[in-house]
């Protein structure tokens, strides 16, 4: 179990819910958790954000990355650079 | 003077500034930019370029040029496949050739390979297009306003999910806490509307490359780019080919600074050598440069501050507006990312990015970022003058530290934004009087920095040196980033290092060089490749003493066992035939744990209230670079940046007609600070280590520019007692609000 801090843009998948309680292995497992309980916000959080799990910016598209039970976890705006 | 704060000593060569591996060919003239390469055969290609900033393309006849002498190839946008509106990489195919509408003044509609240059030019104003003109689609306002003309019909608001036309690129809001209540407990509020222009990142060298598609099938390319692995997967996407029929091979980089994150030509440069079985060179002129490639947005942006008359900042509320140009993006969304820097318990930003009838904009070093930090720094600024605070002091009261809240709401990684700001409080700078009739501004700046993929391979020669291969183009001294980390893991001397960065084909998949992310993931995967040399050579060092690897230890680039005499690296491969053969080794990684940087900077200028004109009379830049690797790059990038951010703030912007036209398409027009023009920029490094990095990288090309912008306006505010919201501060714009503050 992660808790998940969603962005504001986010929210309207989720009944304007930004923090919720998600289960989940990987940030991929989190998201499909997320798709399974609020339809619509999978891709958006797949396609079009960065996300830190502990912290930790992790490289965008890393679905695999590990959270451990009791994380935290933020779905940011893409990051990028010039 | 550059002032450097050193770190009690901790490496050998990690923090020393040993000469540029590739600094000889570079001030010979000897190193190779994509204009210098020319292929036997080769033909010289032109872009034919929109005269209009906004029509329909009615038709285009080429059958005139295909006619003329010399010709051996001519593209449209019909040559090119249609990629679906929703595929990744399907505003860059557009903006590399139009298809049925032109979305700028310089979009490209045709492109046309002759023998000579001059062939091609004559061919290139034969093309007959007909367009179907439309009203252009300039400012953000115009973007937004009920019942605006459509500037791109192939745009779709960004994960909307709606597919209608729109001029809104993206949508998106930040909050937390509540801004009601914050203004409402606040004793000072300030607010103001700040606007910025599109600039130009003006680079000296232009775009270009060399094609050549081979009797296979199979095309060599080699560009000038800050990433030539997505120039390949991004001109497969264009042309619809696999990436295994393109090599890339980075050409010297005259600069990029977030420019050349993108493509424009090579595509088209492919399919004309692909007509014509020919190699094709297509390089691009200073004006093409500045009508037709990325700048970056212009901003609209309102802002209110709220603190308490003991120096808390409590409510940030804003409304933040960034034109992306003719293609959607994420403008104005890293804009109100990068307000990151103080703790605001209560914040409020909505963005909005729109779509204009200019071209496409790309990133700037820290994209977004300093349009914002203009805004906020500026008010911030005023809340220091209206509570008779120190303007440092207020800020390290409200800065972030480690764990407290970016506007995203994800908690910073260890930062050193305070170190930053005392840095510049400690300085001579600050400690010395403000001359006679200037004014001083202090402003801050920070950058996320990212990570993503690199690869590295580190070969041991047989004599003990070392050739050490990345594939991130050194815009800004990678090389000698890459082989001090060498040096410092393998202990060797970074003088018998050889940094090379290698083509598509020759080393693994790297992302672009961006985000700050070479010094630091590139070093990364270069550090653990060399990690594996260092483990290996123990194990052939065992071998040779004839004992357990347990007993073998790796001591200043020498094996190390006790009763023996060190074995040295040149030792160890000399034998490596006996011992396993080659030492060689590979690292790829995909890297998290980039690490934020912060900026601090202090300006002094002096203005000519009679004309309007802004001497910059001391400037000094303080940066976080984690840990700096070669010091005088660090310092290099923090200057680079201020000197850009000079030209931001003072004098550069994109000056267009009512219909679209761009009319200060050089460098003569398009005024950008020279050395002349500034006092040498003073440097000092900060130095607070990633706990992600082995060696405390941050990454530094990035956070530099965004300071210059704030604090300068702040120095000019203190100098004439009167607030500039509105870029550049150009003498006309200066004197103006002076005589207006007069009455």
């Amino acid at each position: 179990m992660a808790t998940v801090h969603l962005q504001d843009s986010h929210t309207r998948f989720t009944d304007g819910v930004k923090v919720l309680e998600v289960e989940g292995a990987t940030i991929g497992q989190i998201i499909d958790a997320l798709e399974a309980a609020h339809p619509g916000i999978g891709h958006l959080l797949r396609e079009g954000s960065s996300f830190a799990v502990d912290g930790e910016l992790q490289p965008r598209g890393t679905f695999l990355a590990a959270v451990p039970d009791g994380s935290e976890v933020h779905f940011l705006i893409p990051i990028t650079g010039g | 003077m550059t002032a450097t704060e050193n770190p009690p000593k901790k490496y050998k060569y990690v923090g020393t500034r040993p000469i540029r591996h590739d600094g000889l060919d570079k001030v010979i003239g000897k190193a190779r930019f994509a204009a210098d390469l020319n292929l036997p055969g080769q033909l010289r290609a032109v872009i034919v370029r929109s005269p209009h900033a906004h029509a329909r393309i009615v038709s285009i006849d080429t059958s005139a040029a295909e006619a003329m002498p010399g010709v051996k190839s001519v593209v449209t946008g019909a040559d090119f496949p249609e990629l679906d509106i929703n595929h990744a990489t399907f505003d860059e195919s557009v903006n590399v050739m139009a298809r049925d509408e032109v979305l700028y003044h310089g979009h490209a509609v045709a492109a046309v390979a002759a023998t000579t240059i001059g062939e091609a030019r004559a061919a290139a104003a034969a093309v007959v297009v007909e367009y179907d003109v439309i009203d252009p689609v300039m400012e953000i306002e115009d973007a937004l306003a009920d019942g605006a003309i459509i500037a791109n019909t192939k745009n779709r608001t960004l994960f909307m999910g709606s597919d209608d036309e729109s001029n809104l690129a993206s949508f998106a809001p930040f909050s937390r806490g509540d801004v009601d209540e914050g203004f409402g407990s606040a004793d000072v509020v300030v607010e103001g509307h700040f606007t910025t222009r599109f600039v130009h990142q003006g680079y000296i060298e232009p775009h270009g490359c060399v094609a050549d598609v081979g009797q296979d099938g199979k095309a060599s390319v080699w560009g000038s780019s800050q990433g030539h692995f997505a120039m390949r997967s991004k001109s497969a996407d264009i042309l619809g080919w696999s990436t295994d029929r393109i090599k890339v091979t980075p050409a010297e980089i005259g600069g990029g600074f977030g420019g050349k994150t993108t493509i424009y030509l090579e595509p088209v440069a492919i399919l004309l050598s692909q007509k014509a079985a020919r190699p094709v060179k297509l390089i691009m002129s200073r004006e093409e440069v500045l009508r037709a490639t990325g700048p970056a947005p212009a901003a609209e942006i309102t802002c209110k501050l709220g603190a308490t008359n003991d120096g808390e900042l409590t409510t940030m509320q804003a409304t933040m507006k960034y034109s992306n140009g003719s293609a959607k993006g994420y403008a104005a969304m890293l804009g109100a990312m990068s307000t990151a820097s103080y703790k605001f318990p209560n914040l409020s930003i909505e963005t909005f990015g729109t779509i204009n009838n200019i071209p496409r904009s790309a990133a700037y070093r820290a994209p977004s970022a300093p349009q914002a930090a203009f805004a906020v720094e500026s008010l911030v600024d005023e809340i220091a003058k209206a509570i008779d605070m120190d303007p440092i002091d207020l800020r390290v009261k409200n800065a972030v530290v480690e764990g407290d809240l970016t506007a995203m709401g994800a908690p910073h990684p260890k930062i050193g934004f305070i170190e930053t700001m005392n840095a510049i409080k400690d300085s001579e700078h600050y400690n010395s009087p403000v001359p006679e009739g200037a004014g001083r501004g202090f402003g801050t700046g920070f950058w996320f920095n990212i990570g993503e993929q690199s690869s590295a391979t580190v070969n041991l020669n047989e004599d003990g040196t070392a050739t050490v291969i990345t594939g991130s183009p050194d815009i800004g001294g990678s090389r000698a980033s890459m082989a001090l980390m060498a040096a410092e893991t393998l202990g060797l001397d970074p003088m018998r290092i050889t940094p090379i960065v290698a083509d598509t084909e020759s080393v693994g998949f790297t992302d672009i060089t961006e985000g700050s992310r070479a010094t630091f993931a590139t070093g990364m995967a270069v550090t653990n490749a060399c990690l594996e040399l260092v483990a290996e050579m123990k194990s052939r060092a065992a071998v040779l003493r004839g004992v357990e690897v347990d007993a073998v230890e790796w001591v200043d680039g020498a094996a190390i066992v006790d009763g023996h005499d060190p074995l040295t690296i040149p030792e160890i491969t000399a034998q490596a035939k006996m011992t396993g053969g080659p030492l060689t080794s590979t690292a790829s990684l995909n890297a998290a744990g980039a690490g934020p940087s912060f900026a601090a900077h202090l300006a002094d200028v002096r203005v000519d209230e009679e004309t309007g004109q802004v001497e910059i009379l001391r400037y000094t830049a303080a940066q976080d670079a984690g840990t700096a690797i070669h010091p005088s790059y660090v310092e290099g990038q923090m200057q680079g940046g201020s000197v850009q951010g000079i030209g931001w703030a003072l004098n550069e912007e994109y000056v267009y007609s009512d219909d679209g036209v761009l009319e200060n398409a050089s460098f003569l027009d398009y005024r950008m600070p020279v050395a002349s023009d500034l006092p040498m920029i003073e440097t000092i490094i900060v130095e607070v280590p990633n706990p992600s990095h082995p060696y405390g990288v941050r990454g530094v090309g990035e956070t530099g520019i965004v300071p210059p912008l704030n604090t300068i306006a702040n120095a000019v505010s203190d100098a004439t007692g009167v607030r500039m919201r509105n870029l550049p501060m150009s003498p006309p714009t200066v004197l103006k609000a002076i005589n207006d503050a007069k009455g």
